[in-house]
Order: C-alpha cells, then sequence, then structure tokens
C-alpha cells in the first residue's frame, strides 16, 4: 500500500516564560529564558491511503497538538511530517462562517478556505445541499440556522472537498442520530475510494466500528499501536487505573442508598472484563463481579444478589444465590469473595451494579446489607457481531427458499 | 505559494464585495468617503478660508495641495493599522485552517491598494473641475502609488509581527500614527518648517512619498531619480526586514495567539 502521509520523529514543547519579552528575546539571543512543556514526545506514524487510522488517549494525552501538526495549524518544535496529498482537517466545524451571510455563499467561503477551487465548489454545490438535508433554508443567513444546522452544513462541505486525506476531531456527535450515521456512512463511502481518515474520539464504539488501526496516545508519546481491539483495551486499563482513586470515594458517598443490619456488610464490588483487564468492557465479553464480605455473626441460609442497571435506572439484569439454589452460610469475624461469572451479553452503554446481601429471594426478608451503585462500568464495542438493542439475543439465522 | 496568493486575491475580493453587504447604497461607500473628504477641505479651506497658496495661480492650489496627501495618509494609515491587528482578527481561523498569515495580510493590501487607486481616480476629477491641468507626467503616481503600499505593507507586517507579544502596541500604534501625521507636511507647507526642524523632513519616509504627489499635483513635476531610489531601497529593505522577522517569528506567535 501507498503511504499517503508520514508523520517523522514529531516533537512538539511549548514553551513557558514568565512574559513575553523573555519569548522574544529568546527569539532573537542564545539565551534560554523558559520552562518546558512537552505535548509531544517523538511521535512517529504512516498513514496508508484508504486506511482509517483512530487516534485515542485520555485529555492532555496531546491528540490535539499531533492534529494541529498534522494540518499544519502549528508547528513541531522537530521532526517532520511529508504529506502526499491535500489535508482537510475538521478540528472545528464551520470556522470561517459569516453568520450574515446565507449558507449557499458560505459554502462557498468555507470551501475556499479549505483548499477546494472555485470551480470545484460550484461542481459539488448541489451535492453539498443535498446532503446537509438544509433545503429552503440554505438561501437564509447562518445565524438563523440552529447550532445543529450550521454544523451540517459544515460536515457537508468537509466531506464534498474530497481531500485525500480527512482528519476528524470529535465531529460525528454533530447532529441527531439519524445525521450522526449518515455521517458514518459517507466516511464509509470515502473510505472506498481510497480516502484516508485520522479519527479521533472518545467514541470507543464508533472507533472500533470506522477504524483499520488504532494509536494510543499517553503523555505526549506512542504508548501502543494496533487493531482498534488491542488498543482500545489497553486504553479502557488506563482509564480505569484514574478512575481507581474516584470509585472509592463513590461508594462513601453513596450512604445514603446503603442500608441494612450491617452484620453481614459488603465492603467492596468490583467487576472486570476477562480481556479488557478494566471496567470498559466489550458486549459479551466474559467478565466477573466480585464482592468482597465481611460477617460479623453466624449466621446460615443467606442470599448473595446483585443487580446490573442502566444509566435511567433501568433494571437490566438481576439475580442471587437463591435463584441459583446455592446455600450461603456466615461465620463470624471471616471474609469472603463471592464471584459472579457471566457473559455480558448487553447492549452498549453505562451501567451500574447494586448487590444486597438477605435472606430468601428478595431483600425484603432480613436484610443484611444493600448497596446502591456500588461500582458501574461501561459497555464498548462487541465482541463478535454488531448488534443494535439494549440486549444480545443470539439467533441462528436461516434463509431458503419456499417450494 | 500560488495557491496562497490566489486565495489572497479571493478574499479581497470577497471582503471587497461584502463590507457594505446590507448597506442602502452598498459599493458606493468606497467613492463617499474619499470623495466628502475632498469635499470638505476644499470648501473649507479654499471658499471659507480663502486660503491660497502664493506658489501656484490658482483659487483652490491650496485644496490641490491637501488632497493627494490626505488621500495618500489615509491608505498608509489604514493599512498599518489594520495590520497591526490582524493577527487577532483572524486568530479563530488561523489556529484552525492551514492558510498562511500573510494570505490574510496579502489580501489587506489588495482591497486597500485598490480602494487608493479609486480615490485618487476621483482626485483627478477634482482637478479637472478646479482647471488644474493634468498631465503625462500623472503617470508617475502609479508606481509611487504601488511602492507606497508595498512600504506600508512592510511596516505593518513588521508592526504586527510584534503586536502579539505586547498587546500595548494595539493601543500605542494608532498614536505613533497619528503623531506621525502630525510631524509630516500634508496640512502645513514643509517651508514651515524646513529651517527649524529639517530633520522631520528628511528621516521622515512618508515625506518622501508625500512630497512626490505634491509636487504632481501642484506643478506636474516629476520626481528625482534620486528621490526614487531612495524610495526603492528603503521599500525593499523594509520588504526584507519584514520577511525575515515573519519567517522567524511566526511559528512562536501561532503558539501564543
Amino acid at each position: 500500500m501507498n503511504k499517503i502521509l508520514e508523520v517523522k520523529n514529531i516533537t512538539k514543547i511549548y514553551k513557558m516564560y514568565n512574559n513575553n519579552f523573555n519569548r522574544l528575546k529568546e527569539i532573537f539571543t542564545n539565551n534560554s529564558y523558559h520552562k518546558e512543556f512537552i505535548a509531544n514526545r517523538d511521535i512517529s506514524f504512516d498513514l496508508y491511503k484508504g486506511e482509517t487510522l483512530g487516534i485515542i488517549g485520555v485529555n492532555g494525552a496531546g491528540k490535539s497538538t499531533i492534529l494541529k501538526i498534522i494540518a499544519g495549524v502549528i508547528e513541531p518544535t522537530s521532526g517532520k511530517i511529508i504529506r502526499h496529498g491535500r489535508v482537510t482537517a475538521l478540528l472545528e466545524l464551520g470556522t470561517g462562517f459569516n453568520p450574515q451571510m446565507t449558507g449557499r455563499e458560505n459554502i462557498f467561503l468555507n470551501a475556499t478556505l479549505i483548499g477546494m477551487t472555485h470551480k470545484e465548489c460550484k461542481e459539488r454545490l448541489k451535492d453539498i445541499i443535498e446532503f446537509s438535508e438544509l433545503g429552503d433554508y440554505i438561501e437564509e443567513p447562518i445565524m438563523t440556522y440552529s447550532s445543529g444546522m450550521s454544523m451540517r452544513l459544515a460536515f457537508s462541505i468537509a466531506i464534498y472537498s474530497e481531500p485525500q486525506i480527512l482528519i476528524v476531531d470529535e465531529a460525528l456527535s454533530v447532529g441527531d442520530a439519524h445525521f450522526a450515521a449518515k455521517c458514518t456512512k459517507a466516511l464509509r463511502d470515502r473510505k472506498k475510494q481510497n480516502m484516508s481518515i485520522i479519527y479521533v474520539s472518545h467514541d470507543l464504539n464508533s472507533l472500533k466500528l470506522l477504524c483499520d488501526r488504532v494509536i494510543l496516545l499517553n503523555h505526549g508519546e506512542v504508548a501502543k499501536e494496533g487493531n482498534p481491539e488491542d488498543v482500545i483495551n489497553s486504553y479502557n486499563f488506563l482509564i480505569s487505573k484514574l478512575n481507581d482513586k474516584e470509585e472509592k470515594l463513590v461508594i462513601k458517598n453513596s450512604e445514603n442508598s446503603s442500608f441494612g443490619t450491617f452484620d453481614v456488610e459488603i465492603k467492596k464490588v468490583t467487576i472486570i472484563g476477562e480481556k479488557s483487564n478494566s471496567n470498559i468492557i466489550s458486549a459479551g465479553e466474559n467478565s466477573t463481579i466480585k464482592i468482597d464480605i465481611y460477617s460479623k455473626i453466624d449466621i446460615s441460609d443467606m442470599t448473595i444478589g446483585i443487580m446490573i442497571r442502566d444509566k435511567f435506572g433501568q433494571d437490566i439484569f438481576g439475580t442471587n444465590s437463591f435463584h441459583q439454589k446455592l446455600n450461603i452460610s456466615f461465620n463470624s469475624n471471616k471474609y469472603y469473595i463471592c464471584s459472579f461469572q457471566m457473559s455480558l451479553n448487553i447492549g452498549v452503554g453505562e451501567y451500574s451494579i447494586s448487590a444486597a446481601i438477605h435472606s430468601e429471594d428478595t431483600h425484603l426478608e432480613n436484610c443484611a446489607h444493600w448497596l446502591d451503585n456500588a461500582t458501574s462500568f461501561k459497555i464498548a464495542g462487541t465482541v463478535d457481531n454488531v448488534f443494535a438493542g439494549i440486549c444480545k439475543l443470539e439467533p441462528k439465522i436461516k434463509f431458503e427458499e419456499i417450494k | 505559494m500560488k495557491h496562497n496568493i490566489l486565495l489572497a486575491f479571493s478574499f479581497a475580493f470577497r471582503d471587497f464585495k461584502e463590507r457594505y453587504v446590507g448597506t442602502g447604497l452598498g459599493q458606493f461607500w468606497y467613492i463617499l468617503s474619499p470623495l466628502v473628504m475632498i469635499f470638505i477641505y476644499t470648501v473649507i479651506f479654499s471658499d471659507f478660508m480663502k486660503m491660497k497658496l502664493d506658489i501656484v495661480d490658482n483659487s483652490y492650489g491650496y485644496s490641490i495641495y491637501l488632497v493627494p496627501g490626505l488621500l495618500a495618509w489615509a491608505t498608509f494609515s489604514t493599512i498599518i493599522m489594520q495590520l497591526n491587528t490582524s493577527f487577532f482578527e483572524k486568530s479563530n481561523l488561523i489556529k484552525k485552517i492551514n492558510v498562511p498569515m500573510y494570505t490574510f495580510q496579502l489580501s489587506i493590501i489588495l482591497t486597500e491598494t485598490f480602494l487608493f487607486f479609486i480615490s485618487i481616480l476621483l482626485a483627478l476629477g477634482f482637478l479637472i473641475i478646479v482647471n488644474q491641468p493634468i498631465t503625462w507626467t500623472f503617470l508617475w503616481m502609479i508606481p509611487i502609488m504601488i511602492l507606497q503600499v508595498l512600504f506600508a505593507f512592510g511596516i505593518g507586517v513588521i508592526v504586527s509581527l510584534f503586536t502579539p507579544f505586547f498587546k500595548d502596541l494595539k493601543e500605542v500604534v494608532p498614536i505613533i500614527i497619528q503623531l506621525w501625521f502630525w510631524m509630516t507636511p500634508i496640512i502645513y507647507l514643509s517651508s514651515m518648517i524646513e529651517n527649524k526642524y529639517p530633520f522631520l523632513l528628511e528621516y521622515n519616509p512618508f515625506y518622501w512619498f508625500v512630497k512626490i504627489y505634491q509636487d504632481i499635483f501642484l506643478y506636474s513635476k516629476s520626481p528625482s531619480f534620486e528621490t526614487l531610489w531612495v524610495l526603492i531601497i528603503m521599500t525593499l529593505v523594509t520588504l526584507i526586514v519584514a520577511g525575515y522577522l515573519y519567517k522567524k517569528m511566526i511559528a512562536t506567535i501561532k503558539d501564543i495567539i
């Protein structure tokens, strides 16, 4: 495959000065007056024709900086960018729109700014308007548009500028679900026509769907590069480490949703995906929910249960040891671990886990401890086949001709 | 490079078209401002105050002296002041789109040059009305005006490169421009200060330009080759310095705006 973009040993150091006079002095003298902040350290990668490359990383990892350097908006401190084609960057949609002018006039304005000639723009005008779905609004000034409408127009212009390399920074969150889906489809079509895309997003799901390869940036360096699944798993691991501190706080704060006799107490609830090694899990991934328990008394015939809820508080799935016909007894002053292992066949989204210890089949009977929102996890991407909705049923599809 | 220069032309063209969009008189405003300027100075100085220049035989002599200087100064100062704040005005664009800053600066120059030529054409119309002869010498105006615009471009770019570092320059530059105006013989005659403050004339680059315009308008007198050389060298040096500083400073400026 042909390389379309070569990023070679890019380092970007922001110099920080006490005042601008020192900054100016340094340009013209050999003295140094600055402290350094390294935004990118020795980043190298290639982009091939027709490839979609994802870039992920936590906030401040240097994603925006490297994008700006590739787009040519800022200069690297050292290293080199070799571009074998036109780069169009959607760093911020709708840059350079003039609110006083109509949508149609703004198409010409914006298109010349991102590198189209007047002739190209005329040829594609119809397609752009059609794609934006603005209809008659195209003759109205931009200032009468809703923000979603102007974003739609901006994205339409960008996609029809037909660059060899398109840089998309969180742009697909534009507009409603319908338009987002249309954008994703348009990007895929462009990909088939050999356009290369650099895609930056925190939406792990769309990264997995769109990208051929993903680069993980951490502290300005390339931490990992490879197929989306692996890299996103290491990203999730990175995030879960960041989350660790906060997680403990959440449990402490949720005292009001924690009740019971506390004779038997839930100390901690964790969930971990088998592959991701963190609480960000692919749909269908084999995962383990672990409940750490401490008992103050001797008691038998108890039940340990869990409930998974989505972000709207809706019960998604719940089970307990009573339903599974498991008899549980505690001895005083002993620690226990109870684990639930299962494939998380549920849809993409954020979920919380509540756990409880009681007797019989509901917590209404003799509740030792009920802990709401004990922990949370996120489903992003799927293990095998993509599906829609909140649960992953596993149909066998048959297709045959009727005689 | 070629694309960026073409882009500058298209920006300038668009800016020219759009500056008065939505106004009742539209593009007519471009002519109105120099027209009013010429009118005021003619009526006030020549009709009301009856100020005359002894050196020429025309009752509108003083107005003829004033008009080219004022129009040239208007262009000169507008260019420098617009360039001075150009980085701030375009910061949202250059931070997000890979269009070099000089494209925007060039487009300012193109628009202003065009307007400069229009205003001088109006001034020639005024000369016809007051019966002042227009000769072939007036063709000298063209190269001198271009040189003046280039010189203003150089100065403006140099100033604009320092403004992002020192925001005070945004306020300081207009004041300096105003002082410069009153230190140049535009309203008054150079003979009034040439004995007392000769350095104000000799070391004032704009005086070299304005003197030529005034000589052409009043006496149809061509500029001397010595003056031409001074102007050409001065402009070239300014442009080279501007280019050197631009190259050296632009990367840092992109980091701080």
